[in-house]
């Protein structure tokens, strides 16, 4: 027995770092730049991206956030690809890095041409419009600032040779003239040349990398020393427990999380604590009351209710209980008032103000469970009551009740402990639908905000967790069913 | 004496599922859906089916112009008249058919304003600037929405995404899941083994095929998805097929590499543990978290909700199939066929997996009612299929926004209802018609 629960521990560990990896991969593959969330959103204007400053607060926040390593140990790349891009400002920019390259086969002079780019659009943001400068021309200069701005977007060679000219023509006239058409001769003719030498068929051979410090790396072990975690400046690594800072509160995702799992956790538990109450005495009874009246209603009932869509319920009762034109008698969102609890409050006391706002949430978390619940009850008490051991006890002359509660229920709650054990995962999971109508702060609700808002580390956090504590409900349950029947262990021990 | 007919395991079930009366009835409802699904334009739409306009017979529905040049056989003279402009309820005509909802899904009605309740009267401003209650024929039977759109017409065409959705992503959930439920099943661990000298192609293979089928192909890719769904697919299939044929090579080289002796030695290639290791790590995860990060991530097109609905729900119908496979491997007819020595594939797909498909089945009918009521969920919250189109999902949606709607919450609950209902009963009369002895105790 003891090595098939270590064996089954053992399993445990690879399919948890598969899920870990599952959740980096999903999110690296998501659309759009990490780093736009992270900025305020004042900086994100594309006037404010063409500011030096903000520019250079870019790339370092990208060194520092860790977005600059490549994203694995091992990558495969063309003999064309450019390394170590992931420093550059804007992610649309590694893109273009990366196709130009690929199709000119020069990453040097495409480096070299970014670069110039680079160091154009600075010197157009130094000019300094003096008196020389009238209405048209300083409409110009802004102008040739946002061709300038897009123009490391651009990867089609014709788009780029139609901004270059254009750039050209809003520049004529200017006092500085000579030395911006300087520039943009270089750029093309850096660009010409990548063209002009191309090497395309290094695009065709590929490349293995190997690298140290990558982004997954840094994720698991944090970004200080490796086995102590010392001088860590972001994240320890989750290996630690640490899950970073999320993009949008900036505070530690880790203690942030545990607050919301607190919410899903106590939902989840009282509605299945309030189902099991409900559904063992109607699983019984009906088993006893076998194909009478009382047990074709309740099954068509239950079925009806199992079949009802969650937030269709859900929004029903807010519809008629929460509605100042019907009757308001529940707060319709939330957890607790406004204003929160008052200060001093203990732990009775916050109950007792949290309840309104819980009844609905509860009664549309539990209803669809009655339906499995009893069912299985129903089924495991049948068949306990056909076995001769039941007989027996009639026929001792034991009461009907103490037949049933004492003797034949015992036995037939093998499969509802069991069930017990999967429902740690889905406490963990939240209902997302129900905790996102209701507005109840719990795990749900924060992984559709966090994908939203495209709030990355807790994003991973939370898949990580639920797979984690969903392996960990998996195993409790094996391991029970194998503490309960020990003909399973004992199987797979013959195997 | 009574010819009788030879006996089908398929008529046998077929009479053991009609004889429960509530999935008679569901089959029943669900033909009846099916058939407003693929009727939908032509119950509900704002064009009307015919009409008979200055002599001429014109069929606005079934049109795909924009407009008609219509010539007065009186005075000669040529009017145009563009279908979307034209208010085709006032126009002055001969004969009109016009289709049982006289409204199409997602648009405005301007005249009667959103959140109109069905109990309402509909009125309307007629050509002389009067206000003119509407006839019964263009009235808003269940009311219109948070756009002034009908809910009614919301609700048939809604029947077309969430059945197709439903279906589509459970056929793909089904082909995935029975392949490798069966190859997991029949295989094990210790069914196929590969000479060393193929192993050692095999690596090369993976990262070659994937080098030249998706890494050089990236740009190709990427343009592909920003023009059109169906032209990304079709570059994606051709990728994949890349990569296969790639890997098949370096696989063949491998081959050819093991007829050295010291690269000859057989090894297990073990499919089950793969498969299952997979398997595994697809149910750690709550389906509804995983469909809605990813339906977030992805662009919103009611293909990538298919695809997504369908690589999450496999696992469930893999399982069965495996679990099946396993019982059936070990049966007489299988052995006597591999005696035989037929081939594993054709053992496979025409010995085993009749048999085996039977608790696939099942899975099925349930996995389409769970698929709905992902879709809806996903377009409650407004992520999934793109903003134009109308589900059940968001005009439960709007409901939830304006409590006074009560018609927007009751109408789509009941229709998601009625046919997460119906597909759960006919999974369960499948149950019971298959298998008697997976019948509950006296039920």
């Amino acid at each position: 027995m003891l090595t098939y629960i270590a064996k089954r521990i053992l399993l445990f560990i690879p399919t948890l770092v598969a899920i870990t990896l599952l959740g980096f991969i999903l999110i690296s593959s998501a659309p759009g730049d990490p780093l736009d969330v992270v900025v305020p959103t004042s900086e994100n204007t594309p006037e404010m991206k063409d500011n030096p400053s903000i520019r250079e607060k870019r790339i370092r926040l990208r060194k520092e956030l860790g977005l600059d390593l490549p994203l694995f140990y091992v990558s495969i790349k063309s003999l064309a690809s450019p390394d170590s891009i992931g420093g550059v400002e804007e992610k649309a920019h590694q893109y273009t890095i990366r196709r130009l390259s690929d199709e000119t086969g020069n990453p040097a002079l495409i480096w070299k041409y970014y670069r110039l780019i680079g160091t154009f659009r600075t010197s157009l943001n130094a000019i300094e419009p003096d008196s020389q400068y009238t209405e048209t021309m300083l409409n110009q200069l802004v102008d040739a600032k946002s061709f300038a701005y897009i123009l490391p977007n651009l990867y089609n060679r014709n788009d780029i040779a139609f901004q270059l000219s254009a750039l050209r023509d809003k520049t004529k006239g200017l006092p500085e003239q000579q030395s911006i058409h300087n520039s943009l001769n270089t750029l093309e003719t850096t660009l010409g040349e990548a063209y002009t030498n191309a090497n395309k068929w290094r695009s065709y051979i590929p490349v293995i990398r190997f690298h140290g410090l990558n982004q997954y790396h840094r994720w698991l072990f944090g970004d200080g020393n490796m086995f102590t975690g010392k001088g860590a400046r972001y994240s320890k690594g989750i290996i630690r427990g640490d899950f970073g800072k999320s993009y949008t509160t900036k505070f530690p995702v880790a203690k942030g999380l545990a607050g919301k799992l607190g919410w899903s956790i106590i939902l989840t538990l009282i509605s299945v604590l309030m189902g099991y109450l409900v559904s063992i005495p109607l699983g019984v009874i009906a088993a006893q009351k076998k194909d009478r009246l009382f047990d074709r209603l309740s099954s068509v009932a239950l079925y009806v209710l199992y079949s009802l869509p969650n937030f269709f319920v859900a929004t029903l009762l807010l519809m008629l209980f929460s509605n100042p034109d019907q009757w308001n008698w529940f707060p319709s969102s939330g957890v607790k008032p406004l204003q929160g609890y008052p200060s001093g409050a203990n732990l009775l006391e916050r109950i007792s103000i949290s309840l309104p706002f819980l009844v609905m949430p509860i009664i549309a978390y539990t209803y669809s469970t009655f339906a499995f619940l009893s069912r299985t009850m129903r089924v495991a008490m049948l068949e306990v009551l056909s076995q001769d051991y039941i007989r027996t006890a009639r026929a001792k002359g034991l009461k009907e009740s103490v037949v049933i509660w004492k003797h034949a229920l015992k036995n037939s709650l093998l499969p509802i402990i069991t069930i017990f054990a999967n429902v740690f995962p889905a406490a963990v999971g939240g209902s997302v639908i129900l905790e996102a109508i209701f507005t109840i702060p719990g795990m749900g609700l924060e992984t559709v905000q966090a994908v939203f808002s495209k709030n990355y580390p807790v994003i991973i956090a939370i898949f990580t967790l639920t797979g984690m504590l969903t392996i960990v409900g998996y195993l409790i349950s094996d391991i029970l069913y194998a503490v309960v029947d020990p003909r399973i262990s004992f199987k797979s021990k013959k195997s | 004496m009574k010819e009788e007919k030879a006996f089908s395991y398929r008529r046998y079930v077929w009479r053991r599922f009609k004889k429960n009366k509530p999935a008679l009835v569901s089959l029943y409802i669900l033909i009846f859906l099916s058939l407003v699904a693929i009727l939908a334009p032509v119950i509900a739409n704002e064009y009307p089916l015919y009409i008979r306009y200055k002599g001429h017979h014109l069929f606005p529905a079934f049109s795909n112009k924009s407009n008609y040049i219509i010539k007065d056989h009186e005075t000669g003279e040529e009017e145009k008249i563009q279908l979307d402009l034209t208010d085709w309820k006032q126009l002055d005509a001969g004969l009109v058919v016009w289709p049982l909802i006289t409204y199409s899904p997602g648009k405005s009605d301007r005249l009667n304003g959103i959140y109109t309740s069905p109990a309402a009267n509909n009125s309307y401003v007629n050509s002389q600037g009067d206000t003119v209650v509407t006839k019964a024929k263009f009235r808003h039977w269940l009311g219109t929405g948070k756009f002034a759109d009908d809910v009614a017409s919301g609700l048939i065409h809604g029947t077309r995404i969430s059945l197709t959705i439903g279906i589509a992503s459970m056929l793909i959930a089904s082909l995935i899941g029975l392949f490798l439920g069966s190859v997991a099943g029949y295989y094990g661990d210790d069914g196929i083994k590969m000479k060393l000298g193929q192993w050692i192609g095999i690596f090369p293979g993976l990262l070659l095929g994937y080098f030249y089928a998706f890494q050089v192909r990236e740009y190709t890719l990427r343009d592909a998805i920003n023009e059109s769904s169906w032209l990304f697919m079709a570059h994606f299939i051709f990728s994949l097929f890349l990569f296969m044929a790639i890997l098949a090579a370096c696989w063949g080289t491998g081959t050819l590499l093991s007829k050295l002796s010291l690269f000859s030695r057989s090894y297990r290639v073990p499919a089950d543990g793969i498969i299952s290791r997979l398997i595994e790590i697809l149910t750690a995860l709550p389906k509804i978290i995983l469909i809605i990060t990813i339906a977030a991530i992805a662009t919103r097109s009611m293909l990538n909700v298919i695809l997504i609905i369908g690589f999450t729900y496999w696992t469930g119908i893999a399982r069965l199939v495996r679990a099946e496979t396993l019982r059936v491997k070990h049966l007489d007819y299988v052995q006597a066929a591999r005696a035989g020595g037929l081939s594993p594939m054709r053992i496979i797909s025409r010995h085993a997996l009749p048999n085996t498909i039977g608790p696939a089945f099942i899975s099925i009918a349930f996995g389409v009612a769970s698929a709905i009521l992902a879709e809806s969920s996903l377009s409650f919250l407004n992520i999934g299929v793109p903003d134009d189109i109308v589900t059940w999902g968001k005009l439960l949606s709007a409901g939830k926004e304006n409590y006074k709607a009560w018609w927007l919450v009751v109408f789509p609950g009941l229709a998601i209802f009625i046919t997460v209902t119906a597909y759960n009963l006919i999974g369960e009369g499948l149950r019971d018609a298959l298998d008697p002895k997976l019948k509950q105790d006296g039920n």
